[in-house]
């Protein structure tokens, strides 16, 4: 429980670039599982969770491409009936929750890391809506996490628990998070069993 | 004093902790420590896989006379929840709960004695924020419109207790208080310090 009024809506721009992302790695690492510490911290105090996330598949060229171009005619009201629509590729999990992954992309960053980015088809959590005024929650109806990992599977990145998406900005994709503010993956950890 | 009974809903969990409102026929307030005085601690609420955490501090003007104490647990039983926040709203503010940027009223505010020092309950106004509300598919809020809280101080002016951040003040059994909280684990109140001013 964070006592916070992240009420305020700011449209975030991050380079998950659904639209502009480069094509998966020709060498798959999924299936793959990560552990991740999310934290996210307010005026008064702050709130940390634990979440796996398991990627079964990374979502094919073709069916990227489609999604994108779904988000780019359709806006994010198209892009989420798509996404519902679209095979499910993995899974977060946070305590006896689990939520779906619908679309995942993996692609190599410099020499040895490479950046995951994924979205789920609801969200996980509206971050400050247990605050008095809190606004709505209609609308941001998934999630979208990134994280950069490294060759020995240690990583960190950021997750919008709730949030819409439009096509714009410089990477093509902007990320509308409710709480504007968001969770830290603080440790990423590639699990070894796949 | 009676203690609140404790209950559960398939829906909401009751605040398991034993947490103190008085009601008619409760000890006199004390006399030693009547006068204004603030705390501070952090509220916190634990699961097996998520922790949270924040910093409040609860200042109290004056604690609430038993007039008025008695006029509200008179409309509790007899116009139940919506009865009592009724006559809370009126009752003279007797402090402040402050957590971040937000302020909360205090009308209900009594300290009874014990052995190892005092329990202070307090009642807010409003509620000051709904555990479990971000979750998709969460409960509604209607009717939840108090936050609930208990401190156990020792003489140095240490303590702990818990806190209902968004209650239903309800009439119980045997015309006890009972407290139906809005969470569905218990926020507990930690490391509470007395000010020295």
């Amino acid at each position: 429980m964070s006592v916070r009024a992240l009420t305020v809506s700011l449209l975030l721009t991050v380079s998950v670039a659904l639209a502009a992302q480069a094509p998966s790695g020709s060498k798959s690492t999924a299936p793959e599982s990560f552990r991740a510490n999310g934290q996210i911290t307010g005026v008064a105090g702050g709130a940390a969770t634990e979440m796996v996330f398991k990627i079964d598949k990374y979502t094919a060229d073709a069916e990227h491409d489609a999604l994108a171009k779904t988000l780019k005619d359709g806006g994010n009201a198209a892009f989420l009936a798509a996404l519902k629509k679209a095979p499910k590729v993995g899974a977060i999990t946070i305590g006896q929750r689990t939520i779906d992954i619908r679309w995942a992309r993996t692609r190599p960053e410099g020499t040895d890391h490479r950046r995951v980015a994924f979205v789920t088809d609801q969200p996980v959590f509206f971050a400050g809506a247990g605050a008095v005024d809190a606004k709505p929650t209609a609308g941001y109806d998934l999630a979208v996490v990134e994280f950069t990992i490294d060759s020995v599977g240690l990583g960190s990145g950021t997750m919008a628990p709730a949030a819409k998406v439009k096509a714009g900005g410089p990477t093509g994709v902007e990320v509308d998070d409710y709480s504007g503010k968001r969770v830290t993956l603080m440790t990423v950890t590639r699990s070894m069993a796949k | 004093m009676r203690f609140l009974s404790v209950r559960s809903t398939p829906a909401v969990a009751i605040l398991a902790a034993a947490l103190v409102v008085a009601s008619a026929g409760a000890a006199p307030q004390s006399k030693k420590k009547g006068g204004a005085e603030t705390f501070n601690g952090k509220a916190r609420i634990g699961t097996s896989t998520a922790v949270a955490d924040a910093s409040f501090t609860i200042q109290i003007d004056q604690y609430t006379p038993e007039k008025d104490l008695k006029a509200m647990e008179q409309a509790l039983q007899t116009g139940g929840s919506a009865g009592f926040v009724a006559a809370l709203q009126k009752a003279p503010v007797a402090g402040h709960f402050k957590t971040g940027d937000k302020t909360f009223t205090i009308r209900w505010a009594r300290q009874r004695e014990t052995p190892k020092g005092r329990v202070i309950s307090i009642v807010t106004d409003a509620p000051v924020y709904f555990v479990g509300a971000g979750l998709p598919g969460a409960q509604a809020r209607t009717g939840f419109d108090v936050a609930v809280a208990q401190m156990n101080i020792d003489t140095s002016g240490i303590g702990d207790g818990s806190i209902a951040l968004a209650a239903k003040v309800k009439p119980g059994a045997d015309g006890g208080v009972e407290i139906q909280d809005y969470a569905t684990e218990p926020v507990k109140l930690v490391s509470i310090m007395r000010v020295i001013s």
